[in-house]
């Protein structure tokens, strides 16, 4: 490309930047101000903990020891705390608080509990006076907050003391029986030290849930979960709060298109397309960097089936507990492992094709590939690879129990649920991830210094570094701190991605896709994308509070998080509604064009995202999103099935999509398996909303009926799941779940397959360094677009196609 | 009758009722970005011609049979002299709209949902009738089996419809030597 001396200036008016740039900073300072509560007013993790004697029952490194048992043993992702974790096993907060208060009741006079802390049946049916004054006592003592802030000492009751010593065995015997019966390997803990300190931090959560804050009648957790022994119910900020959020969904809703309505073409009005045609893309000739990425795609295929399988026998510890087909299967792969793997793969088959696609652009966008990027593409490759297989081995030798403490958490796993990775993993992802953004930049280099900072290249490229900046992030979350600021960095990870960043990720990296081929205009790509960052960050940013409603932070961060992440579901609908079908516009092919629009099923799976983006993200987020609802049905059915639709519906998608769109320039036009990535279009598709509407949300909404109704205990208790209306749902799923592996898994390894033999194939065909193909996607007759002349040279006569 | 009748009924009723607004908001997104390719111009329906924000007029052109779509032209002597022109098009042979009866891809991701809407009311089906095998007092029965006969009939309705939509996209036009070039051909 022209090396221009003088940098182009910003396309758009500057008033479009400046409110994107606010609308950050605004959200990240508010995010700031939490984040500096969250440390202050988070629940405190007393120093001692004494019974009403003075005699010490554990201290604050107990817990701290006891959160690295749980976390180290992945027991996250097995159960959860909090709420926040697996859903097979209890949440170990409820279950500590049910059991220790039935033995608090029993203490104070009430109906007698087993050895397990639970109630003797048929021992509540009559009215009881001496029961209900047990009751009274128990709640009085749960919720009376001896904790003493200057010296860090608690002393609770006698009762509460009572139970936790009480609890140990019980949580001995649970965690050490030799044998599969909870999906946990045989033995899971044995050490004695280790069984106490667990106790010692589900007690304190326990604790965190029931004891009022200073000051404030409800408790540090704002009441959860839902529990009358304890006097545990939705707190009245909760209601407001859900009340005010849902108002502002609809008052957003109603403003964005109203604003719409009235200012329909938002400056764009509809622009007469120029005459486009296709270039046949494997007259397209790549750079190394590009045909590196061939087998970033194997790569991403290979983990996404491993994915489907793994998932498919996590689904099969829900539907038969303890045969595996006749087969004990949790000797060797227990659930909680399988859980990781699954949940971990998903992340990382994601970020290889995002990965991908970035290496495939940057040249397109840069018309210029400096020497040694395919170099690097497979040494980045491999580094990827180090980390994928490095963590999923890292977590059997972690959860089986060869690894200790530090080790552990350097090369075994850290625990966190979507943090899991070790942290010489996690490290060295952060590491990988910087070296991708360098690569980008090394590409890009000399374009960007042509441009103005708004503009879409430099778009792209920040967008680019957002996403090793924020997942680097997860470090501050360290195993041995406090919980809730371990769950307040961990969600900055997880949420910041997918509902802010990775979105806005997309977008560009969409937009700039239909920007090189041609059929939209520069300026229209960069004011959807303005749009787009805006919207998404106005909700988004301080959104993130949602999974923070409960995890011993403040009441503010229920009534800003629950406010915002409303407000997130606005552009959801409206780019959906709206900006997508700009998109599907893009491929429009009215004017009249010899050569065929090349990419049908990469369109096709953008349609899906859009779709999934509306259905997954918006409508089934928002339905666990109010405090309220979230309230009785955190780690429920209703949280899958709103996560597998908007991470596999969207991400996931997505994923593929970029795939098919890189490699059609690999695959010989004549050998594109077109029916192939038609069968997997219709195959994930399929699949996934099957596997949400036959089983996830009827047993969500089941879940959440149970939960209000008896308890959220009960809801999570390993009974539901095996009760037979709910276990035929779990069956009710399988044939969604084999259409989603063999019509949709399997093809698009197919496919990925295909690219890597075809680039093998055309190995030293142009592989000049240097300079990119002059030529890249399309071939544009007539006079070319006014303001994008860097991206767009006014072309010779097309190729036809073949 | 028991819990399990109920939730399946009325789960059904919602997987229903599902499908209906995934039909319509299908729809209704389609028009938007039909709305979105024109907008800017006004169409009058009552005698088929469009203006545009210059109040010049858009009569019919031509009807493309092959991608089902009516084109419609403004007189060239007008754009081409109109200062708006750059913004607008850059045809030299007067601006043109369409008004596509179903073009791709909007006519394949109308096709999409369709399918998914069918899934939906196959998936009450599949329910129904499962819930049916396993509860048949006669007061479950009368109320399984209305809901099981409207998904069914909706099964067929939806399905029938989806087989006979076709997906709409463009073939290839081999070029006929004229085709290439400069300008739009006419
Ligand atoms: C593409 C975008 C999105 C993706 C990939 C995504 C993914 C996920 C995942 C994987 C979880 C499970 C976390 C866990 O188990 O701890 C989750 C939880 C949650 N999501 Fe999303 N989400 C998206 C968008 C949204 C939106 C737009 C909203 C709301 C407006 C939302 C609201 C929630 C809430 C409230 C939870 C917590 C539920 C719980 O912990 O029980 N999400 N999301
Ligand atoms: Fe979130």
């Amino acid at each position: 490309m022209e090396e221009k001396s003088v940098r182009r200036g910003f396309l758009l008016s500057k008033g479009w930047l400046q409110a994107v740039v606010i609308v950050m900073l605004l959200g990240f300072t508010v995010l700031g101000i939490l984040a500096y509560k969250t440390y202050e007013d988070g629940a405190p993790v007393p120093v001692k903990v004494f019974d009403p004697q003075g005699q010490l029952l554990f201290d604050g490194d107990d817990v701290s020891a006891g959160q690295q048992v749980f976390l180290h043993n992945g027991l996250m992702e097995y159960g959860s705390v909090f709420g926040h974790g697996a859903y097979l096993g209890p949440d170990y907060t409820a279950d500590y608080l049910r059991r220790s208060s039935n033995i608090a009741i029993a203490g104070n006079g009430g109906p007698p509990v087993d050895q397990d802390g639970m109630e003797i049946d048929g021992s509540d049916s009559r009215p009881d006076p001496a029961g209900d004054v047990a009751r009274q006592k128990t709640i009085d003592q749960f919720r009376d907050n001896q904790y003493d802030e200057d010296s860090g000492e608690l002393t609770l009751s006698q009762t509460q003391a009572d139970a936790f010593r009480k609890l140990i065995p019980y949580y001995t015997r649970y965690f050490s029986v030799d044998d599969t019966e909870h999906g946990l390997r045989p033995e899971a803990i044995t050490d004695p030290q280790d069984l106490r300190n667990l106790t010692a931090f589900f007690a304190w959560t326990a604790w965190a849930a029931a004891a009022d804050r200073p000051g404030k009648n409800y408790s540090y957790t704002n009441n959860w979960p839902s529990e009358p022994r304890v006097d545990n119910k939705p707190t009245a900020n909760a209601l407001v709060w859900s009340a005010i959020s849902l108002i502002a969904l609809l008052g957003g809703i109603g403003l964005l298109f109203g604003a719409f309505g009235r200012y329909r073409d938002l400056g764009w009005h509809g622009r007469e397309q120029t005459v486009v045609s296709f270039r046949d893309p494997s007259t397209v000739s790549l750079t190394p960097g590009q045909k590196s990425t061939a087998w970033f795609f194997f790569v991403m295929a290979v983990l996404f089936l491993i994915q489907c399988f793994v998932g498919a026998a996590v689904q099969h510890y829900r539907a038969e507990l303890t045969s595996f087909f006749g087969f004990d299967l949790a000797v060797i792969l227990p659930y909680n492992l399988l859980r990781t793997w699954h949940v971990q793969l998903s992340i990382f088959w994601v970020a290889t094709s995002f990965v991908a696609a970035g290496i495939f652009l940057a040249p397109m966008i840069a018309r210029r590939e400096p020497k040694g990027q395919g170099k690097l593409g497979y040494f980045l490759l491999i580094a990827l690879a180090v980390v994928v297989f490095g963590t999923l081995i890292g977590s059997y030798l972690g959860i089986h129990g060869v690894l200790e403490d530090a080790a552990t958490n350097w090369f075994g796993l850290q625990g966190f649920e979507y943090l899991d990775l070790a942290r010489l993993w996690q490290v060295l992802l952060v590491v990988g991830l910087v070296l991708w953004a360098y690569m980008l930049f090394r590409v890009m280099r000399s374009r960007l210094r042509s441009e103005h900072p708004g503009n879409m290249p430099w778009l792209f490229f920040l967008a680019a570094c957002a996403i090793p900046a924020f997942y680097a992030v997860g470090l501050l979350a360290q195993t041995y701190e406090q919980f809730s600021v371990t769950e307040f960095w961990r969600f900055w990870v997880v949420h910041l991605w997918v509902e802010d960043f990775l979105e806005i990720f997309t977008t560009v990296m969409v937009a700039y896709m239909f920007v090189l081929l041609g059929v939209v205009r520069e300026r229209v790509a960069l004011m959807v994308i303005l749009l787009d960052i805006g919207l998404y960050s106005v909700g988004g940013v301080v959104g993130t509070m949602h999974h923070l409603y409960f995890s011993g932070t403040p009441s503010e961060h229920m009534a800003l998080g629950a406010f915002f992440s409303a407000i997130e579901v606005v552009p959801l609908t409206f780019l959906t509604v709206e900006a997508w079908s700009f998109l599907q516009l893009g491929a429009n092919q009215e004017s009249k064009s010899e050569t065929e629009f090349p990419h049908r099923w990469a369109v096709m799976f953008l349609v899906a995202v859009g779709f999934w983006n509306f259905l997954g993200a918006g409508v089934f987020g928002f339905l666990v999103n109010l405090p309220i609802v979230s309230y009785y049905e955190i780690g429920t059915a209703l949280t899958a099935n709103h996560a597998h639709a908007a991470m596999m519906g969207v991400y996931g998608m997505l994923a593929i999509g970029l795939s098919l769109f890189c490699l059609r320039y690999m695959i010989p036009s004549k050998k594109w398996p077109d029916k192939w990535a038609k069968v997997s279009f219709w195959g994930t598709n399929i699949g996934l909303a099957w596997m949400c509407f036959a089983t996830l949300l009827p047993l969500g909404i089941m879940q959440l009926y149970k939960s209000v109704n008896d308890g959220y205990f009960e809801a999570r208790q390993f009974d539901f799941l095996t009760d037979k209306t709910a276990n035929m749902l779990e069956w009710l799923r399988l044939p969604g779940d084999l259409v989603f592996i063999i019509f949709g898994a399997i093809p698009v390894l197919y496919i990925c397959f295909l690219g890597v033999k075809y680039t093998i194939a055309r190995r030293g065909e142009g592989d000049g360094e240097g300079e990119a193909d002059a030529e890249l996607f399309t071939v544009i007759s007539g006079t070319s677009m006014e303001d994008e002349p860097p991206d767009m040279p006014a072309r010779p006569e097309p190729t036809p196609g073949t | 009758m028991n819990t399990e009748v109920l939730l399946a009924g009325g789960y059904g009723v919602l997987l229903l009722a599902g499908a209906m607004v995934l039909e319509w908001l299908s729809r209704h997104t389609h028009n938007r970005s039909q709305a979105w390719r024109t907008s800017g111009f006004d169409y009058d329906a009552q005698h088929d011609f469009w203006v545009c924000h210059k109040g010049e007029q858009l009569w019919p052109a031509e009807f493309d049979r092959e991608k089902r779509l009516v084109r419609y032209r403004a007189k060239a002597a007008v754009c081409n002299a109109c200062p708006a022109k750059g913004d607008c098009t850059d045809s030299n042979h007067g601006r043109e709209i369409t008004r596509a009866v179903d073009s791709w891809p909007h006519s394949e991701a109308g096709r999409f949902h369709r399918a998914i809407a069918v899934m939906l009311v196959l998936l009450a089906a599949c329910e129904l009738g499962v819930v049916l095998i396993r509860n048949h007092d006669p007061v479950e029965i009368a109320v399984l089996l209305p809901l099981l006969w409207v998904s069914v009939v909706a099964l067929w309705w939806l399905a029938r419809d989806l087989v006979r939509t076709p997906d709409g996209f463009p073939e290839a036009m081999p070029a006929h030597g004229n085709r290439i070039g400069r300008n739009k051909q006419t």
